[in-house]
């Protein structure tokens, strides 16, 4: 089995092939697997519609409710220690 | 039909029938992406956020190094910064004050990153040496009147190039490292807890140029190196990137050097959770969103994404207009505290070729012309909108984050960025030496 760029597969059992049938049944088990593995995830995608829309809609409300000091208008308590950055300093020593 | 033609004939059917499924899985991945956030918030009516051009003010400029900012951290609590350089040192500061509280002389010269304990007792930092030191700010002096490390933290084979405590443990970190590898560490013993990655140790050649460019940027000064042909610089801490997830600390990201990102459960340390596709470059910096379901990348390739971390999917693409000759490296990257805003550091890198090493060699001497003529343009924070992917619109490409008036913009690339932990400030670590803290007025 050999795997090209673009990720398909390409069977190289051919008429010629002379590979016995041990070597030729594994490799197809191993086929069937990834077929099983494929269908699962292509299961759980439609699944994924509907959380996708979960996810963007969880995202708008989380940082819409999340009071945030650097937006010029913000949700929520405005924490006073935010201005911290704008007070003077502590000691007077410069106001002479 | 003999048994074999059999088995072969079947063999044949089941990789038609697998090939098949790949090509409706692609597809199918391909409609889920039909709106990205931008489109569902236009959708539930939000409008982009807007700034006024005196928004965002410099409120502090922290100098004291005397080489170029590397990395720099803030503690959880609220003011104090660990910053980097190339002058060999750690400096911790009080950023509401502007003052010094310590200056570590480190016993490697070479550091790339730092980072803060959670309780602020201590601070690590990792570099060339390949090894993360820690330092505890309570010990007393040694002889030589230096802070001696109180613990190293051996065993990299490559550059330490990014570090983070745990959130919320002292005695454990991560660090990323140009070997390939994360390691989760028990600073308490010195010892790795576990090691993830590593398929990829051996011949990676963007390593060897890290080193290199690394090497280079730590023997120059910002101005030697616009007058020097390699200015290898673009190149230099654009090393791998871990973030852990403040909501969840067993979850971290890293990125990795196939344009990847993984995610990793420290539990399980032999596979990565999962992988995240879609950067068309080397992805230089990681950053989990402050809900820790989702994170933001930053990558060669100009673009910053965000990404879910349950399904795997890109959730939206900013990028930045850029001529067509231009490739903005995003460099670093921050969310503002609701997660609102993102920020992101670029470095203009101008690319003249297709091939790889090519590229680079002639954007070295590019960026030099494009620095001697246009200073400002590759000294730029973005700052977007992170429901929209519109830039937020005072910052331009001549200014450094609108900082009022161009005295307070840094004069050289940025090279770090941070937010405080109640996030009303953002830190900025520039290769002029100096950080600066910006605040909303």
């Amino acid at each position: 089995m050999q795997t090209g760029s673009s990720g398909e597969v390409r069977s190289v059992v051919g008429a010629t092939d002379t590979r016995g049938k041990h070597r030729i049944s594994a490799e197809l088990k191993r086929l069937e697997q990834e077929t099983r593995f494929l269908e699962e995830e292509f299961e759980q995608l439609e699944n994924w519609r509907e959380h996708l829309l979960l996810v963007k809609s969880k995202l708008l409300i989380n940082i819409e409710t999340r009071p945030d000091p650097l937006l010029p208008v913000t949700n929520g308590p405005v924490n006073p220690t935010w201005d911290r950055w704008f007070e003077g300093p502590q000691e007077s020593s410069g106001c002479r | 039909m003999s048994v074999l033609a059999e088995l072969k004939q079947r063999h044949v059917a089941a990789t038609e029938t697998l090939n098949a499924l790949k090509a409706k899985l692609k597809q199918k991945r391909l409609l889920l992406l039909d709106t990205d956030v931008a489109g569902y918030a236009r959708s539930q009516g939000k409008t982009p956020v807007t700034f006024g051009p005196t928004d965002l003010v410099c409120c502090r400029t922290l100098q004291g190094h005397t080489g170029k900012v590397y990395s720099l951290d803030w503690t959880p609590e609220k003011n104090r910064i660990v910053s980097a350089s190339q002058d060999g040192r750690l400096i911790v500061w009080n950023a509401l004050t502007s003052q010094k509280t310590h200056a570590i002389k480190l016993p490697c010269a070479w550091v790339m990153t730092c980072a803060f304990s959670p309780g602020g007792q201590s601070v690590a930092c990792g570099g060339l040496d390949s090894v993360c030191s820690i330092f505890n700010l309570n010990s007393p002096n040694d002889k030589d009147g230096n802070l001696p490390v109180s613990r190293m933290l051996t065993g990299h084979k490559g550059y330490v190039s990014s570090c983070q405590y745990v959130p919320d443990e002292e005695t454990h970190l991560i660090t990323a490292s140009g070997d390939q590898t994360c390691v989760l560490w028990d600073i308490t013993t010195g010892l790795k807890t576990s090691v993830f990655g590593g398929e990829f140790q051996s011949g990676h050649t963007g390593d060897v140029l890290r080193y290199v460019t690394y090497l280079f940027s730590a023997f120059t000064n910002v101005y030697l190196e616009m007058i020097s042909a390699a200015f290898l610089a673009s190149m230099f801490v654009l090393g791998f990137s871990v973030s852990i997830n403040g909501s969840n600390s067993r979850m971290f990201v890293s990125s990795s050097c196939d344009s990847t990102v993984r995610l990793w459960d420290t539990r399980v340390a032999s596979r990565a959770v999962r992988s995240f596709h879609g950067h068309e470059g080397d992805v230089n910096t990681v950053r989990f969103f402050p809900d820790g379901n989702r994170f933001g990348t930053g990558s060669d390739d100009g673009t910053c994404r965000l990404f879910d971390i349950r399904t795997g999917h890109q959730l939206q693409e900013y990028s930045r207009p850029h001529g067509e000759n231009e490739v903005p490296h995003v460099t670093s990257i921050a969310f503002s505290i609701s997660g609102r805003l993102l920020f992101a550091g670029y470095t203009m890198v101008i690319a003249m070729y297709g091939t790889l090493y090519w590229q680079r060699y002639v954007v070295f001497f590019s960026e030099w012309c494009f620095n001697s003529y246009r200073p400002s343009t590759v000294m730029n924070v973005y700052m977007y909108d992170a429901l929209f992917t519109f830039q937020l619109k005072f910052l331009n490409q001549q200014v450094v984050l609108n900082l009022g008036s161009l005295q307070t913009s840094h004069y050289g690339r940025i090279s770090c960025l941070g937010l405080s932990g109640d996030g009303s400030a953002l830190c900025t670590g520039s290769w002029d030496t100096s950080l600066k803290v910006s605040c909303d007025l």
